[in-house]
Parts: structure tokens; sequence; C-alpha cells
């Protein structure tokens, strides 16, 4: 008997859990990002990132009187999933658009997706560079490609004097996003004849890198390299290379492993002087920004970095989207009017410029609808005293960089 | 299961596609059928011959990976693709089985996963063949008729049949095991190997011959992954949560069932979707809770509870 | 020189650790016959406790294991007679599956309650490493071994020397003798989970200040202590610190020497090699 009831008790819940939430006439935006899982803190970002710019704009009338709303779905960084998740937010949540992914493997998924089922995806974070490079018509990208992100380190050691490396030790996270990066940064660097004496792939979320920092060490590099996707192999790598006394003239981190709040949080001195090549994070110089910052500071209590940036853009640039694109309420109609609308796109978002266009990467790609401002998204920033401040290039450089790194012994 | 019913099913599921034009319900439905085929796989060799193995991403990777190598540095067509890719699974098994057979219980389980983790690892550092962490990515699929009429890739439809089709024939496979003399064998080997080995039952060659069976079908599903999910990377397709998944399936179905690995896909599908929809960061937390009230109070399976049910009703049968 | 040193120590300190998280899984399969796939979330419950500890209570991790250890052993002991029990009939696959959606489920608690925000200890004693003779050696590290070895010399003593030890034995080695020998089977078993959960949230708390915090850490943590468990023989308690020096060594000399990406290869297919030889595992007692 005890077993009949709770089999009833299972099936009443799994119905109540079927019960479909009302619908509400605003202008949806789906965005699936990983909310649980080791990526989960990153959905989190995007989350209250969209949140604010969705407060903003509705705040100040919608889009053309109507109110927009972002519509999250956990992908729990799976492939499969996003695509699911993307199939559900286009065809049973009908979104209008689609954003988001956070992880480049479930980006590329939601591409594939979104190009079938005609649906625009305006990418805001993802980085490999195969999302806009095979031609999709109905993918957009505002944030820089995998091998766009050393532009700024590149620049560095080609414009500062005496800061060409005389080795580089390469350490990366085999992933899409580690891959691409250190494979532009490493043909960079070989065109300037700087010898790669470690070029070591890692798989992501390791718990030990000792032993790769042991066999760096080993060849004492003049510049260190790290790339790393996820925070804490961010903060292991670095903790590691100063505890077995890797001494190079610069540690450079890749990533957004090295470009968050965490980073100086948990490593404290430790982070001192290592330079941050993730992704812009808008020109700290420009009041927009700077009050931006503010905002988003005194309402999360959590400074903002690339990830708040390009969450909260996309949706500036979402709505830019919508308000030009001629909306009948036929959904497919919509749909291709909104794509029409983004290639159109020319505005100025705290991310910074976006245009949309079709143009050749550094290592080749052909780009169909990459941001054309992408190649100035690149900036190289250091992290000082806890801060995380813009060092090069000159026009967005808060502060002057450190050079050579003096807290290591050489 | 009556031959009725059987038939009765298998048309309710040919149809399905034009009983529903909600496209997501079509996408929920292939992805069950997917996963029922690596239930019904898995359930071959970890049911029947009560092997447990905790490794089956190795053969599902391989498929997905051999498809999608075929077709975009070839040309092979993807069903060849497909149908290659589940020879090829089974073709690997020979040697996996080989080493992992002569380990027992939990030895044989945890090196199969070790076998998972070995090719996981080579296919991401393997670059020149399988593109390593950057993955593949099909953008087109190729033109063809089917009884006269072009099809259409950008309907779900036709990838529905295909899976449609594959679940089928594993379960038709299931059901011919169950009643062949190599079910008898298995059956015999899963209650006590040493016994089975002495009354003469050859039990390396039915192990290995069962696993080429599951490793067939599961990397047939593999192919299928990457004609309908178009994109390819080593986590996708070779981690452990995947063959943890396929294990899971066939035993809150019901093990050694040919039906079990049905309701298991469905539920499990399913119940991950509307916790998913339900909370945005706590679902697995009910999904967990899910799994443990199954088990706790289904220990033989939802399909063995049914049967149960029905046998302390009605007159046995055999199902 | 140096390096090889250096690895080599860097692998035995390492190592030692998942040998640490071995230990309490290997208890409770020779005893129960239980693969516990939830041991991983329990070493992640000892890793919060060390941070609650330091953050709430001004403790040092190491200091606060003497809390941890008896309440993890009281919970572990709830966990087998209310959950536990009533699946172990069902059979090994069923308590496998069941041990796993309870890691779900207290991962995810964990993620829920405590978020995902990253943390660490930082211990100020920590900051910079020993050197001595230029290896760097860590000194939560140390500390964490040193204690190790403490522990598992007491685990060793206890269960050698003590009459509850012996009986843990005695059912580890065939329950029906045993129990026709006057022990209480389903008693041991209750007391045998808790041990393995109280050595869980040690490994726990020793390994915290030299990793990170994150709900779902456990997972990752269990991959490698089921190679090492096995490795060293499901059962045996020095197989798993053996198989956990072992595989820390093979990793950390295969990182340096061989390839970074394939270190993870390189201790997998050792792991296969040894059991092609000893199919028991190294400390391996006769067919599971």
């Amino acid at each position: 008997m005890r077993k009949f009831l709770v089999v009833g008790v299972f099936l009443s819940v799994l119905l109540a859990l079927a019960a479909p939430a009302p619908a509400q006439d605003t202008l949806k935006i789906g965005a699936p990002q990983p909310m649980t899982g080791p990526d989960a803190p990153f959905g989190d970002k995007f989350k209250k990132a969209y949140g604010m710019a969705v407060e903003e704009i509705n705040a100040k009338g919608g889009v053309n009187g109507k109110k927009i709303e972002v519509i999250l779905e956990d992908h729990q960084a799976k492939n499969a999933l996003a695509a699911t998740v993307a199939e559900k937010l286009i065809a049973q949540t009908k979104v209008l658009v689609l954003t988001g992914g956070r992880a480049s493997g479930q980006a590329v998924e939601i591409a594939s997706v979104a190009q079938r089922l005609k649906t625009p995806y305006v990418v805001d974070h993802p980085s490999a560079d195969i999302i806009t490079s095979k031609g999709f018509e109905w993918v957009f990208r505002n944030n820089p490609t995998g091998s766009i992100y050393p532009q700024a380190f590149n620049k560095f050691i080609s414009e500062v004097p005496g800061a060409l490396p005389k080795s580089a030790a390469v350490v990366y996270d085999n992933t899409v996003f580690g891959k691409t990066i250190a494979n532009s940064a490493m043909t960079f660097l070989k065109s300037k004849g700087v010898p790669i004496v470690n070029d070591e792939a890692y798989p992501v979320n390791s718990l030990d890198f000792k032993p790769v920092m042991t066999k760096v060490k080993a060849n004492n590099p003049d510049y260190l390299l790290m790339v790393a996707v996820a925070t804490t192999d961010a903060i292991l790598l670095t903790k590691h290379a100063k505890e077995i006394g890797v001494a190079p003239r610069a540690f450079v981190g890749f990533g957004g492993g090295f470009g968050v709040e965490d980073l100086a949080k948990e490593l404290g001195p430790l982070s001192q002087n290592v330079f941050s090549s993730a992704a812009w994070s808008g020109n700290p110089n420009e009041p927009a920004a700077k009050e931006f910052y503010k905002k988003f500071q005194s309402k999360y209590a959590i400074f903002p970095k690339e990830h708040e940036v390009e969450g909260y853009s996309i949706i500036y640039v979402i709505a830019d989207a919508l308000k030009r694109a001629k909306l009948t309420g036929n959904l497919e109609a919509d749909r291709e009017a909104i794509r029409q609308s983004l290639l159109r796109t020319d505005m100025t978002t705290v991310f910074g410029k976006v245009k949309f266009g079709n143009w050749a990467g550094p290592l080749g790609d052909k780009y169909t609808n990459q941001n054309i401002y992408s190649l100035d998204h690149s900036v190289l920033a250091q992290w000082l005293d806890g801060k995380l401040l813009n060092v090069w290039p000159k026009a967005n450089a808060e502060t002057n960089a450190v050079f050579p790194d003096n807290t290591v012994k050489r | 299961m009556t031959r009725a019913a059987a038939l009765a099913a298998i048309l309710l599921l040919l149809a399905l596609p034009f009983l529903t034009a909600n496209q997501f319900y079509l996408h929920l439905g292939i992805t069950v059928l997917m996963w029922t085929v690596l239930g019904v796989a898995w359930n071959l060799l970890g049911g029947f011959a009560g092997q447990v193995s905790f490794g089956h991403a190795t053969f599902f990777g391989v498929g997905a990976y051999t498809m999608m190598i075929l077709y975009l540095k070839a040309g092979v067509a993807p069903w060849y693709g497909i149908v290659l890719g589940g020879i090829v699974g089974a073709l690997v098994s020979l040697p996996i089985g080989l080493i992992c057979f002569r380990l027992r219980g939990p030895y044989f389980s945890l090196s199969t996963l070790a076998v998972a983790e070995i090719v996981r690892l080579v296919a991401l550092n393997w670059e020149q063949l399988t593109s390593g962490p950057v993955g593949l990515l099909i953008t087109t699929l190729p033109a063809v008729s089917f009884a006269g009429r072009a099809v259409n890739w950008e309907s779900k439809i036709p990838f529905y049949y295909v899976v449609a089709v594959l679940v089928v024939v594993a379960m038709l496979a299931t059901y011919g095991l169950s009643r062949s003399r190599l079910g008898a064998y298995l059956l015999a080997i899963r209650e006590d190997e040493d016994t089975a080995e002495s009354v003469g039952i050859d039990t390396v060659r039915a192990k290995v011959v069962t696993l080429a069976l599951s490793a067939f079908f599961t990397g047939m599903a593999g192919g299928f992954y990457g004609l309908y999910f178009r994109y390819v990377d080593p986590d996708a397709v070779f981690p452990i949560a995947l063959s943890v998944e396929m294990v899971f399936i066939a035993v809150v179905g019901g093990l050694a069932t040919v039906v079990g690995p049905v309701i298991g896909a469905v539920f499990l599908v399913t119940i991950g979707e509307l916790f998913r929809e339900r909370f945005l960061v706590g679902h697995l937390i009910f999904y967990g809770l899910f799994m443990m009230l199954a088990i706790r109070y289904l220990p033989e399976g939802i399909w063995g509870g049914v049967r149960r049910f029905v046998s302390a009703h009605a007159p046995a049968r055999n199902l | 020189m140096d390096t090889f040193l250096q690895s080599v120590v860097s692998g035995v300190l390492t190592g030692s650790l998942y040998a640490m998280i071995g230990v309490g899984l290997t208890v409770v399969f020779g005893v129960m016959r239980i693969i516990n796939l939830a041991h991983g979330e329990l070493v992640m419950l000892g890793m919060y406790g060390a941070f609650w500890g330091l953050a709430l209570w001004k403790l040092d991790p190491f200091a606060s294991i003497v809390i941890w250890v008896p309440l993890m052993f009281l919970g572990g002991m709830l966990v087998y007679r209310f959950l536990l029990r009533a699946i172990i009939p069902g059979g090994e696959l069923n308590t496998l599956l069941y041990t796993a959606g309870l890691s779900l489920l207290i991962a995810n608690l964990a993620l829920f309650v405590w978020t995902g925000d990253y943390r660490t200890i930082k211990l100020k004693y920590a900051l910079a490493p020993m050197r001595p003779f230029g290896i760097a050696v860590p000194i939560p590290l140390a500390l964490a071994f040193g204690l190790a070895i403490v522990i598992t010399a007491a685990l060793y003593l206890f269960l050698a020397r003590t009459d509850l030890g012996r009986a843990i034995r005695a059912t580890s080695q065939n329950p029906e003798a045993a129990a026709l020998m006057g022990v209480n089977v389903d008693r041991i078993s209750m007391v045998t989970f808790g041990l393995g959960s109280a050595l869980a949230g040690a490994a726990g708390v020793l390994l915290a200040p030299s990793l990170y915090l994150y709900p779902t850490v456990g997972e990752i943590l269990i991959a490698k202590c089921f190679v090492i468990v096995v490795l060293g023989g499901l059962g045996s308690v020095v197989g798993a610190i053996a198989g956990g020096v072992l595989l820390g060594l093979v990793e950390s000399l295969g990182a340096v020497y061989v390839s970074v990406a394939y270190k993870d290869t390189i201790g997998f297919v050792i792991f296969l090699l040894v059991l092609l030889f000893r199919p028991s595992g190294l400390f391996g007692v006769g067919k599971s």
C-alpha cells in the first residue's frame, strides 16, 4: 500500500512540474548558460549582467514600448544539452534571439542549431573561431575570437623596448579555447624568432600543476605564458609556478580564468605583476565604462570584468537591433527582420564599438558577421595590488606596466 | 509482451512525427530514442551477461568520430558512416574485451572506465585525425532522395526515422538474444561464471561476442549523434558521465528486459527536462533524489516493477 | 637531477593525499562490497568544513580535524542506517547507482547553499614553500603528508589490534563466517561506513589548504581515487596507500619526462597493465 502512495506522490509531483509557465507579452531573448557544474560561476555572472541591462532598458520604456526579457536555461556545460536547450528556446519558448553559451563547445552546438532553425544568435563571450568562420549567416559575434586574444600582448612585446622574449614557455588547457589562443600566441612568437621552450597542453580542471612547472623550470624560460579558461586552473597555475620557482621576466595569463576578481582575492600577493591578456572589458578611461563599473559594483558587490561587460553590452546590442526591426508578430518574419537589423548594427556599447562584417582573422580564418572592431578589443592588463588595470595599448591604459617582474628571484 | 502489443508500439513509434507539430517534442523524442539505443545496447552486456561496463562511451565516441571523419574527410555519406561507425566500434571492442574480460566484478567495471578515458585522451590529443578539442562540425548534409523525393535535412523527420530504425533493430536483436542459446549462456555467466565454465560454456567467447554486439549498436548510436547534433568533440562523446547515464537508463528501466531501456530513457530524459525547466540552479538536487527514490522503491527497474505488479494481479506472461 | 628530485617529491606528496582519499573508499568496499560513488562528496564536505572552521571560528584547518572526523563518522553511520541499509539487498549495481544519485544530491545541495564562488584556504604560514636542498615543498602539503601518515598508522593499529578492528577485518574476509563467530555484521557495516566517511572527511580537511573549494570537486577527485583503490587492491588499506603513491609518482614523472597532455593516460595504462598481471590489484586478495 505504501508503494502506491509513493508512486502517487511521485506522479503528482511530476504533473505539477509539468504545468507550463504563463506566457507574457515580452520580447524574448534566450540565453543558454551553465548554471550548474564547474562553470556555474560564469553562468551566474551573465545572469547578473543580463539582469542589470534588462532592468535599465525596461525602466526607460523597453523597446518600442514592449518590455524585453532574458530567459536563462542551464546547459550544464554539455554540448548535447546546449543543443536541446537551444531547440527548446527556439521552438517552445519562441524566443526572437539567442545569446550566451559561455563555453566554446556549447556555443558551437548552439550556433549550429540557430543556423538551421533560422534564429539569430548574437554571441557575447564564446571565442572559438569556428563559430563565426563557417559562414553561418544567422550567427553574429561581438567579442573577439580566440586567435585575436593575444593581439595586445603581441603589440606589447613588439613595441616596448627590450620586451621581446628571449624564450617562451606556453602552458595551456586542452580545450578549443586554450588551443586556439596558445596557437595564435605561438604563431606570432615564432614569426618574431622567439624559441618556444615548452609547449604543454594540460587537461582542464587539473588538480596539480607542480609537474608541469617542474618541467618548465628546467628550461628557465624568459616568459611564462599560461592559458586557462577555468579560474581554478588559473589560480593553481600561478600558485604552483611560483612555488616551484619558475622565474621569468613576465608571467602572462590568457583567458577568462586570469581576468576575474577571484584571482587576486585567492592568490593575494602571488597575483602581483601577473599580466592578463583576457579579452577587452571596455576602455576604463571612458565615462560610460566607469559608470557601468560603479553601478554594477554597487548593485551586486562584485567588480565587473570581461564577462559582465560582455553580457551587459550584448543586451544593448540586441535591444538596438530589435528597435530597428519591424516586428509583425510572425515569428519567422520577425527573426529574419532582426537578422537584417543586426547586419546594419553600428553602435557603441560599454564594451566598445560594434559593427558586424566579413573579414579575415590573424590566423587566416574567414569570419562572417564578426565585429569589425575586434582587433581593437584585445587588451593587456596587469594585476597590481589586487586590482586588474589595463597597461597596453597606451590609449586604453590605466597605468604603466611593471616589467620585468620583481616578485621572483632570477 | 504479446506480438500484437509489440506491433502496435512499433506503429506508434513510426507514426509519432506526424502526431505532433511541436519541433521541440520531436527533438526530445529523437533524444529519447538515441538514449534508448544506448540503453538497449548496454543492456546486452550489462543486463543479460551481468558484465557492468562503465566505459561504453568508448564505442559511442569511436562510432561518432568514424562517421564524422569519413564524411568530412572522405565524403562517405553519413548513413554508411553510421553503420561503419558501428562496425569500427565492434572491432575496437575485441581487444578491449580480451583485456578487460580477464577481470571480474568491480575490477572489470573500472578497467572499462580506464579504457574509455585513455581513448578520450587519445582523441583529444591526436589532432591530425580528430582535430583535437576543436572538434568536427558538419555544416551541410548530402542531397539525397528517398522514395523519389528529396530528403529535407532541415526537418527533424528524417533524423527521427533513422534513429527509430536503429531502436527497432536493437530491440529485435535483444529479443533475439534473449531467446537464443547465447542468451541462455549469458544468463548462466551472470549467475555464476565459474560454474558456467565448468559446465562447458565458452564464457570468453560468449562475453566477447556480446560485447561486440553491444559495441556495434553503441557505435551506431554515436554515428547518429554526429549526424543529428552535427558537432563532435572529445568531451561530448567520450565523457564518463555518458557511460554512467547508459548504465542508469538500463538499470532504472529494468535490467535484462527488452522493454526496460525504453522506459528508462523516456523517464530519464523527461524527468531531467521537467526538473531543469522548473529549477534553474537546483534541478540536479531533485534529479539525484529521484534516482535514489527510483532505486529504493523499484530495485528491479520500472519495467521490473510493472511486471511484478501485473503478475501479482494476472496470470504470468513471458515479458 | 634537481628536476628529477622535485618530480619525485611532488609526486609522493600529492600521491599520498590521493591515497588518503582512497583509504576510506577501500575500507568500505572491503567490508560491504559497496563502491561508494558519493565518497568524493564526503571529501568535499570535509574541505568545506575546514574552510568554514577557519572563516567562522578562526580554527586552523589541521587542528579542526578533531571536530570534523567524529562528526563525519556519525554522519556516515546515519547515512548507512537510514539510507543504504535498505538498498544493499538490491545488489551491488543498484547500491552503486544509489550512491551516484546521492553524490548528485550532495554536490548540488552544496552548490545551492554555498554557491559556486571559488574559495581557497589561505594560511599565513603557507605563503612560501619550504626549500630543503632547493626542492620546493609547500608547507600545507607537507603538514598534510605528515598527518596522513599519523592517521593511516592509527587506522592500521586500530584494524590490527582492537577487537572492533578485528571484527571489521573478519567481516571483510568472510561475512558469513564472521557472523557465525558472533560478529554483528550489520553493526560492523554501520561502523565501517562511518569510518570510511570519517576518513573521507579527514582527507578533505588535509587536502583543502593545497587545493581549492568547489561543490563539484568531488567528481574530479573520485575518478583518481578509483584508479588508486583498484590498483592497490580493493579492500586493502596498504594497497590504497601504495596505489596512491605509485600513481602520484607516475603522473608526476610522466608529466615531466613524457608528456603533460598524456600524463593521465600514462596513469590509466599502468593501471590496466597492473591489472593484467595481478587481476585483483597489487595487494588484492583473490577474486572479489
